[in-house]
């Protein structure tokens, strides 16, 4: 099928993806146009189809990219093939919105058009418009009474410069303009280019592992047609493999046995493990494997690090493979054995965000079934050594000797926050409390941009949700790493009943030490729950006392009334007190609950 | 070979005139005036008992305890019926306690004689506290006097071996308060004090409403005071919520707490009974029955027989379930019990002992398994050492 007529196909395709804010509706609006376009029956469409793990529909976030492709009927008669490709919404899955916005030719704009734009979206719009996509502004939720779309559009043409005045007004929620979205997203979005009779030349956008197919590649197709049972090599292993499977997602996995130029669909291998279809990596025939390598992308580093440790000394096995297991399919996980004195025997992991950091636990621990506890992230540093050696540590209690320290470097980002003028202040004031300094500021339509400079530390900890409750929940915050700078950066240990507990050990500005070490062992005492015995939390900085509290010993624990014959009361309350210690580590003769662990994160609720 | 533990008997009478708002008994209200059917229900008892007939395997009958709801809404005449009755079935231990639960607010001291005659020989009165608003608070019958009242009845009706139910730590009361309440069942010389801190339970009004609970520091110095106050008027703690006077522990709670046998039978009652197959091995396996007062009425005629349901107690799961009741006892048990009602060497339990002891939560005594002072008030936590998954 791959003759001269079919290159004039192209015409009737279109890739795009969505850029949205969390809750400006992107969901919502995807299944509205998987509806429209009859890609699922009514029965079949479940609420939000393309957020296909249970914690992404839990939380309404998007985390990995996904796709979707549709026929769409236009009104000139013709009928187009929509490839939608998902994108992540949050500030940690920046690295992936790229990945998903190299495979479009264009993207929708959505936008709130009662909260107006939101700084993560002026970012990702921004990369969509580096990489030459045509991007399109939608004004979301106009269902709603104080929506304003005259003011968002005006915002939109001042914080990103695009054309606004005759965005598609749309309501996802009640189905308004779905149509009149449609037709102007085949009218101004371009269609790919590509030879379908070229040489074979597909990007790899994504790759999981599946219990049942092996190795899933999610492929854009520049070049060439790609058909079941054809014998391809991967461009970075040079390894050959044959098509066992090949199709695209209607959100249905559809086998179609080809895909050509200008598509976006699914292609399996018989590939066992992830590293043999990486992501960025590109696709050709084993016979023409001269064909040269795509640009790929750049591999992710992660931000922040905490140490995770199974409960049970026994399920280190187990948790081992888990990692081993979730990380085919996350290719920004990264990890290393960790050994602490407290904790026993787990593994130091490197994280994209704090909300990446939340979700991998929650996944070990719902799909995999180990308890785990997680210390408090951290950022890299850097520590010059005096015989200028440069290290670099991501676990506080591997900080070297300060006696041979010349100096301690931390990671500075750039973070730019919108917010509306009234919240400024606020903004401000938390800004300058973590040490931020201002670049610029300036007003956006009814919104001010704040570009701040301010340690990642303080950033990845609880900033965004701080920024949140600060604003009513509508600043917005996109932050990129800068550099190192040279900082007064001590270790605050904490100990409990006398002994230094490794894994609680924090990185901090020396200015802040004090005043931090005094809330964090408040904090501590509210959440170790009171035991046998009084337990001592002191917070020290190269072994002296900056703040100390006391959990008062329980008087007793005992239950009062003995049910005769009925052992099963007994049994349900010991269980209940077994199930409370469930998420908890004996620390010498201390039961120490996780959220003790995170207490750092806690410090400001 | 090993013989099977001592042999207990506990019925159930699961009717009480108003339901408690702190109890989770498998007790149904039913009001003042309804006539209750006394008689379908003790022939169900004894039908209870011959299907359970088969676990006694020629063992004698240690103690019998007839619990509640409120056992003192039957008559005597039906007690009468049912002892009779047992007598026939089984053989009753020359020493034999055979205890009724009775609310003070349904006796009077002709019912009490009949008890006495049947062969009852001990009461145990439920008084929770001699306070007028503490009783109105726990939704109790009766008042303090009447509770009087009822404990001087039984005594003139001939019971010598009485016991008193008596809470702490109600609702917004004193130490002063808590002190008094003892103090008036001191006055009335009962035999034994079963004195325990008020609990909220699930599935209890109080556990949906909780009532405003002294703080720990008052139920501290109530428990402390209360303690002092009874053993100076020489009722000895025998058990974690239990007190008595020389040679007056109850004999059928002894048995629970040393893990020995009983069969359970009335609406919800539950059993523990072990057997020794022929191969020497042991199987403990628990039994309860409907707990319904109708649908256990009902399955008289019924082929299902009274059994709503039953477990065998696994091997890993039997150090708690010996250590949850053998540990309330102030003095422990011995440690050859452990064999002697387990069928399990001493060695399945070493280690964790050991931690027990390390922890300071378990006496080193050789010879007999004993919470230390301070594993008596953290018993729960000694007991988590033994968790069948720790």
């Amino acid at each position: 099928m791959a003759d001269a007529a079919s290159n004039e196909q192209l015409k009737f395709i279109r890739n795009f993806s969505i850029i949205a804010h969390i809750d400006h509706g992107k969901s919502t609006l995807a299944d509205r146009i998987i509806q429209f376009c009859g890609g699922l029956t009514e029965r079949e469409l479940k609420e939000q189809v393309l957020d296909s793990m249970d914690l992404e529909r839990e939380r309404g976030i998007t985390i990995k990219a996904q796709s979707v492709t549709l026929d769409y009927r236009a009104q000139d008669g013709n009928t187009y093939q929509l490839n939608f490709i998902d994108t992540p919404g949050h500030v940690d899955f920046s690295y992936e919105v790229s990945r998903s916005l190299y495979a479009c030719e264009g993207a929708l704009l959505v936008v709130d058009a009662a909260q107006g734009v939101e700084a993560q979206s002026v970012a990702n719009c921004y990369t969509a418009i580096e990489q030459n996509l045509e991007v399109l502004p939608v004004l979301n939720k106009m269902d709603l009474p104080q929506a304003d779309p005259d003011k968002v559009a005006h915002e939109i043409e001042e914080i990103i410069g695009l054309e606004a005045q005759d965005a598609v007004r749309v309501s996802a929620k009640s189905g308004l303009n779905i149509d009149l979205l449609l037709e102007r997203l085949v009218r101004d979005i371009p269609p790919p280019k590509g030879d379908r009779e070229g040489h074979l030349q597909a990007l790899i956008i994504d790759s999981w592992f599946d219990n049942y197919q092996g190795v899933v590649s999610l492929v854009r197709l520049f070049d060439g047609t790609l058909k079941k049972g054809d014998k391809i090599q991967m461009k970075s292993t040079g390894r050959d493999w044959e098509v066992t499977d090949i199709g695209y997602f209607t959100p249905k996995q559809n086998s179609t046995g080809i895909l050509r130029a200008g598509e976006v669909g699914f292609v399996i291998a018989g590939i066992k493990d992830i590293q043999g279809a990486p992501v960025g990596d590109t696709i050709t025939h084993t016979k023409t494997k001269d064909v040269p390598r795509l640009p790929g992308f750049q591999k992710v580093k992660p931000q922040v690090y905490a140490g995770m440790f199974p409960v049970s000394s026994d399920d280190y096995e187990d948790f081992r493979d888990a990692l081993e297991k979730l990380a085919l399919n996350d290719a920004s996980l990264d990890y290393v054995p960790e050994n602490s004195d407290a904790l026993g025997f787990g593994f130091r992991v490197g994280f994209l965000g704090t909300l990446h950091m939340e979700i991998v636990q929650e996944r070990l621990e719902r799909e995999y079934d180990i308890d785990l506890l997680t210390t408090a992230p951290t950022v890299n540093y850097e520590i010059l050594m005096d015989n200028g050696e440069l290290v670099t540590i991501s676990n506080p209690s591997k900080l070297p000797d300060m006696a041979n320290v010349s100096e301690m470097r931390e990671p500075i980002v750039r973070a730019t926050i919108l917010v509306p003028q009234e919240y400024v202040g606020n903004v401000i004031s938390e800004c300058v409390n973590r040490r931020g300094v201002q670049l610029d500021m300036q007003v956006l339509g009814s919104q001010m941009q704040l570009v701040y400079e301010l340690p990642m530390a303080e950033v990845v900890m609880d900033f965004f949700d701080r920024l949140k409750s600060i604003s009513k929940g509508y600043a917005s915050l996109d932050y990129s790493f800068e550099r190192f700078d040279a900082a007064k950066l001590v270790r605050l240990d904490i100990l409990i009943n006398g002994d230094r507990v490794d894994a609680l050990a924090l990185i901090i500005h020396r200015d802040h030490a004090h005043s931090r070490g005094r809330i964090l062992v408040d904090k501590m005492k509210e959440l170790i729950p009171r035991q046998m015995f009084d337990v001592a939390v002191q917070a020290t900085i190269g072994g002296h006392v900056v703040a100390r509290s006391t959990v008062k010993a329980l008087r007793k624990n005992v239950t009062a009334k003995c049910y005769g014959g009925d052992t099963t009361r007994k049994k349900k309350l010991l269980e209940k007190q077994k199930a409370g210690k469930k998420r908890m580590k004996q620390v010498g003769r201390v039961e120490i609950p996780q959220d003790a662990f995170l207490a750092v994160l806690k410090v400001n609720e | 070979m090993m013989d099977l533990p001592p042999l207990a008997l506990y019925i159930h009478v699961p009717w009480c005139v108003r339901k408690c708002p702190y109890c989770d008994f498998n007790s149904h209200g039913v009001g003042r005036d309804t006539e209750l059917p006394e008689t379908r229900y003790i022939d169900a008892l004894l039908a209870d008992l011959d299907q359970d007939h088969h676990a006694v395997q020629g063992r004698e009958i240690v103690s019998i305890f007839i619990g509640g709801g409120t056992p003192s809404l039957l008559s005597a005449s039906a007690y009468q019926r049912l002892l009779d009755g047992l007598r026939q079935r089984l053989i009753f231990a020359r020493d034999i306690e055979i205890t009724l639960e009775a609310n003070p607010g349904t006796v009077e001291q002709t019912r009490f004689e009949g008890y006495r005659r049947s062969g009852i020989n001990r009461l145990s009165i439920g008084v929770q506290s001699f306070a007028a608003g503490q009783l109105e608070a726990l939704g109790r019958i009766h008042s303090g006097g009447e509770a009087k009242r009822a404990v001087r009845s039984a005594r003139e009706a001939g019971f010598d071996n009485v016991n008193l139910d008596l809470m702490h730590g109600l609702p917004g009361q004193t130490l002063a308060a808590a002190l008094g309440d003892i103090e008036q069942a001191l006055a009335l010389e009962p035999t034994h004090l079963s004195w325990y801190q008020l609990t909220l339970e699930p599935n209890t009004e109080f556990f949906s409403h909780p009532p405003p609970l002294p703080d720990e520091e008052r139920l501290w110095d109530i428990q402390d005071a209360g303690h002092d106050l009874l053993e100076s008027a020489d009722f000895s703690r025998y058990e974690i919520s239990a007190y008595a006077r020389p040679g007056r522990q109850a004999h059928h709670n002894l048995n629970y707490w040393r893990f020995g046998d009983y069969l359970g039978i009335g609406a919800g009652a539950h059993g523990k009974l072990s057997s020794i197959d022929p191969a020497g091995r042991w199987r403990i396996e628990r039994r309860w029955k409907t707990r319904q007062p109708e649908a256990y009425l009902r399955r008289m005629n019924d082929p299902r027989g009274f059994v709503a349901g039953g477990q065998t107690v696994e091997r890993r799961a039997l150090p708690l379930e010996f250590l949850m009741n053998a540990l309330r006892l102030t003095d422990g048990v011995d440690v050859e019990d452990w064999e002697n009602h387990t069928g399990q060497p001493l060695s399945e339990l070493t280690p964790r002992l050991e931690a027990a002891r390390r922890q300071g939560l378990l006496t080193t005594s050789p010879s007999r398994l004993q919470a230390t002072p301070q594993g008596l008030l953290f018993l729960n936590d000694l007991l988590a050492l033994f968790d069948e998954e720790a």
